[in-house]
């Protein structure tokens, strides 16, 4: 009776035996959705394009896949298609005709991770091959072959669908793993220059990241930003006193300003970046929560959506301003042998975007688990990392944009300016109409 | 009139090094030679592929054996006549053992007869050298656990007061996690003696996936310590490594409160070499992308190392040729003086991992040659060592005699090259230590030279660089200068003599002799 998870247009069987089916077919596909959402937050540490406004990109396009495979003939819940920028149609199910929600979900997830990680190391591609073998071999168990067929063909069609409309917004080709191989920096001592001696940096990390297409946000310059306070060397200014508060705290650091720094260092290719640390708390609350399928492809989509706007926007910003580091501006003027407590990113610092996507991602899973909802994050125990208890998906937010000034790699005005723009982004993904 | 000599020599050598340097010739002799060997295998054979050179038959001229990962390992003997074409001749060794990613030789029984580790795929062997390049399995005569690991990785010596060696073995992931590889890194060992075999080894904990490990007397403490490259590809909550080895004592990592930085990177091969003449080693490690140089700090009793790769020109972090721009993969790495300027040199071997799109499929092996103030300039391409293979472990070792290092690389899924030195410019000698009893070929000595106003100082170690291990000649150019003094710090600590030495000659340094002894092929 597994053939009958998903059928529509026929409503002729039990109500006890869906009863039974549906129950074991939300727990096949959680499980499917659980499982590759495991597997993309290690494939994003360890494949090397996957810097954290690449990865931001996946998350978006990932959960819309999830979602909309989902969301095929359920007359609950409404497509994304229209709501989005550019995502004009998804294949639509052949009535009469039985699918497998299953192995839909599987075969959607199955190959949008294989296209979108297409680039991951020797390591990657063979778990992924192991991941979708077992997978099928679990969801296609008991049922009709023809219907396993037709409901992959159909996931397949769906998540193409998707990987189609990827192709036209501007960062599907990442090269030099995101560093241009030429670029001119701007002049005048306001501006960012390389802050390292890694030869591959002394260009900026994707500079034309904010002209992409946005998803849910109309553009890159939907939300923008006022400019940062005004360089100065001038110890009175507001500029510079925002750099002397960062030199401060860096010589007055307490041990948990350390482990918050350290907590939300969230580095690219030594853990699943910034985005993977918001998906990875989506992810624990699941399960905390037993959250129910439709609702976490509505969440993972509304996040990816809600982190990939943030970078966009942030990048659009960063760029504009072009505004230099605090180890650029505190050796320049205040200490020559300052050294902050983290590495400091390759490229402008202005605003934060470890701000701007927590703001955004706080935004969203307010929306759905609520003000003032008390968790725990344990996204890095694995890396010795003790989990961190908040009070609301706001705090995490603000703990993680002060982390930034923590580790010394911005001013002030950075994170609250980030924080402001990540809620502006994320009333997009919230205001999105997932259910009729 | 020997003062005048001196000084002419001196202001010369000074000469030299501030031009540029000379770029040496090396001739692709693969074909030639005799050399058909393939590192074969598929996904657990990524990482490895090594190759360990060592004089077993006594002519003096290195002999070697290359991994060969699923195929078995090839033993070459070396019939080179001095300074003539590259002549390799395979021959049956007992070393033709397969699911081979690394070798290193080391005579662990101290017989004077070089043995061979053999790290692989499942059990790593010890290979007890029997006189004339013959070689058994002495795994069980010697109690050494080969375990069933994917080793990837070693570093030997011979720890205090003992009279048999201390081996290092790094291990790589757990092969059996195929699904979730990352974070399955399986445990290093130590195995150290017990008498006259080995005691059962010791996991040092945490591993982190090594690919390269080295001892390394780096502070002068007259105890080398134990540093290990790690792939941050595969570890969490993993970095660089460095463990305290005091003899008798369990070992202990290097932390921040002692001063040792957090460093993650693709770690892939060490190469070690006092290149800035404060008396200290200094580190290369290649990764993906950029390299690192880490130079001691001011605090010489601090492990705190600075990077400065990006001022000597030696990040190496993309093809230097050819329309394949994609960031680079560095594996060997080893520093020489290739065009015997007295300065070093450092060779890198590269290729893709496997066929990541993000990385050059075209990736020539660097050839950085050593200029004045410590920048490196590139010369692979002049010097026709720009292979384009997936290259892996490599030596550059003096394989006919003549004074001019040579290299043999290993290339995963094609076949070997080796390569002559073709250079004359300058002068050179190389030397060989002895000891009596145990450690006979002084694991852990320092050779010193002078050169001009400098002091070139040698660790002289097995390990390092990428699953490949070398042993027998070890070679200082000397410019133009026609003699110089060299004097060796034993392993215990005791430093010999300085003796005066001619250029462009072969010398034993044998600590039961006071007197260094001419050697000629």
């Amino acid at each position: 009776m597994k053939c009958l998870r998903f059928v529509i247009a026929t409503l002729s069987v039990l109500a006890s035996v869906l009863a039974w089916s549906g129950f074991a077919q939300a727990e096949m596909s959680e499980d499917i959705l659980g499982k590759w959402y495991g597997l993309v937050l290690q494939l994003v540490r360890h494949t090397p394009t996957y810097s954290p406004p690449v990865a931001s990109r996946a998350f978006a396009y990932l959960g819309v896949t999830a979602f909309e495979a989902s969301a095929a003939g359920n007359a609950t819940t409404r497509s994304l298609v229209g709501q989005l920028n550019g995502f004009k149609s998804v294949p639509q199910l052949v009535a009469g005709q039985t699918y497998d929600e299953a192995v839909v979900l599987h075969a959607a997830l199955g190959f949008a991770v294989d296209q979108f990680f297409d680039n991951t190391g020797p390591s990657g591609h063979r778990a992924m091959a192991a991941l979708d073998d077992k997978l099928l071999k679990d969801a296609a168990k008991g049922l009709p072959p023809d219907v396993v067929t037709r409901s992959t063909e159909f996931g397949h069609a769906v998540a193409k669908a998707v990987l189609d409309w990827s192709q036209t917004d501007g960062g599907s080709t990442v090269e030099n793993m995101g560093f241009p191989m030429t670029y001119q920096l701007a002049k005048g001592p306001a501006h960012w220059v390389p802050t390292s001696t890694i030869a591959l940096q002394q260009a900026p990390l994707l500079p034309t990241w904010g002209d992409n297409r946005s998803f849910a946000m109309p553009t890159g310059a939907s939300c923008p930003l006022p400019p940062p306070p005004a360089y100065s060397e001038d110890k009175n200014s507001e500029f510079f006193k925002e750099a002397q508060e960062v030199f401060d705290i860096s010589k007055n650091i307490t041990p948990e300003q350390k482990a918050i720094a350290r907590f939300w260092s969230d580095d690219p290719m030594l853990s699943p970046t910034p985005p993977g640390h918001w998906i990875s708390i989506a992810l624990q609350l699941f399960e905390r929560n037993h959250v129910n399928l439709q609702d976490q492809v509505d969440v993972l989509a509304r996040l990816g959506i809600a982190e990939a706007d943030a970078f966009i926007g942030c990048w659009n910003v960063k760029y504009r301003y072009d505004f230099l580091r605090p180890v650029t501006f505190i050796k320049r003027v205040i200490d020559p042998n300052w050294e902050p407590l983290m590495v400091t990113p390759p490229f402008p610092e202005y605003p934060s975007g470890h701000s701007t996507q927590s703001g955004a991602a706080a935004a969203v899973l307010t929306q759905f688990f609520g003000d003032n909802f008390a968790f725990d994050d344990a996204t890095h125990v694995k890396d010795g990392l003790k989990s961190r208890r908040y009070a609301s998906f706001a705090a995490a937010a603000e703990e993680a944009a002060l982390s930034r000034i923590y580790g010394g790699i911005h001013f002030r005005a950075a994170i609250a300016q980030g924080l402001a723009q990540g809620r502006c982004v994320g009333a997009f993904a919230t205001a999105l109409k997932t259910r009729n | 009139m020997r003062v005048i000599l001196a000084i002419v020599a001196a202001a010369l050598f000074v000469a030299q090094v501030w031009a540029d340097p000379v770029v040496p010739r090396f001739l692709d002799e693969t074909t030639s030679s005799g050399v058909d060997s393939v590192y074969a295998g598929d996904w657990e054979y990524m990482v490895g592929g090594g190759v360990a050179t060592f004089d077993c038959n006594g002519d003096g001229f290195p002999d070697m054996v290359l991994a060969g990962g699923t195929a078995p390992a090839t033993f070459y003997l070396n019939k080179s006549k001095q300074a003539g074409p590259l002549q390799f001749k395979a021959e049956i060794s007992g070393l033709e053992v397969d699911k081979v990613t690394g070798a290193y030789p080391v005579d662990i029984d101290s017989d004077g007869i070089m043995d061979v580790v053999l790290l692989r795929i499942g059990e790593n062997l010890v290979m007890k050298g029997k006189g004339d390049c013959q070689f058994s399995r002495s795994n069980e005569a010697w109690n050494f656990e080969g375990g069933d690991a994917w080793s990837s990785a070693l570093a030997a010596t011979f720890e205090k007061g003992a009279s048999w060696p201390t081996l290092a073995i790094g291990n790589y992931i757990d092969r059996t996690q195929e699904m979730s590889p990352w974070g399955s890194c399986t445990d290093n060992w130590l195995h150290r003696p017990d008498g006259i075999k080995f005691a059962a080894p010791l996991a040092l904990k945490p591993s982190s996936c090594a690919l390269s490990m080295l001892f390394t007397d780096w502070n002068k403490s007259g105890t080398p310590s134990l540093r290990i490259s790690n792939d941050r590809e595969y570890y969490e909550g993993g970095q660089e490594q460095m463990w305290r080895m005091p003899a008798g004592e369990m070992p202990t990592l290097y932390t921040d409160k002692d001063g040792w930085k957090f460093l993650r990177v693709w770690g892939m091969g060490i190469a070690s070499f006092d290149i800035n003449y404060d008396g200290y080693p200094d580190y290369f490690l290649t990764s993906m992308a950029d390299s690192k140089l880490q130079t001691l700090g001011d605090d010489k009793t601090k492990p705190t190392y600075k990077d400065i790769a990006f001022a000597a020109g030696v990040t190496a972090h993309r093809p230097y040729e050819g329309a394949d721009l994609r960031p680079s993969t560095g594996w060997h790495s080893q520093f020489e003086d290739v065009n015997n300027d007295g300065l070093v040199d450092l060779f890198v071997a590269k290729g893709n991992v496997d066929a990541m799109p993000d990385f050059a499929n075209k990736d020539p092996n660097n050839l950085l040659l050593q200029g004045a103030e410590g920048k490196f300039v590139e010369a692979g391409g002049k010097a026709g060592v720009d292979s384009v293979r997936q290259s892996r472990g490599a030596a550059v070792v003096d394989f006919n005699l003549d004074g001019q290092l040579d290299l043999v690389v290993v290339n995963r899924r094609e076949q070997a090259q080796v390569w002559r030195n073709t250079n004359r410019s300058g002068h050179w000698i190389e030397v060989k230590l002895q000891q009596p009893a145990h450690n006979r070929d002084a694991l852990g000595a320092v050779i010193e030279m002078k050169l001009g106003n400098k002091n070139v100082r040698r660790e002289i170690t097995v390990g390092g660089g990428l699953a490949s291990g070398r042993n027998g000649w070890w070679h200082f150019g000397l410019g133009d200068a026609m003699q110089t003094k060299l004097r060796v710090v034993w392993p215990d600590g005791t430093s010999g003599d300085w003796q005066s030495v001619s250029a462009d000659q072969f010398y034993i340094m044998d600590r039961a002799h006071p007197l260094i002894a001419h050697w000629q092929p």
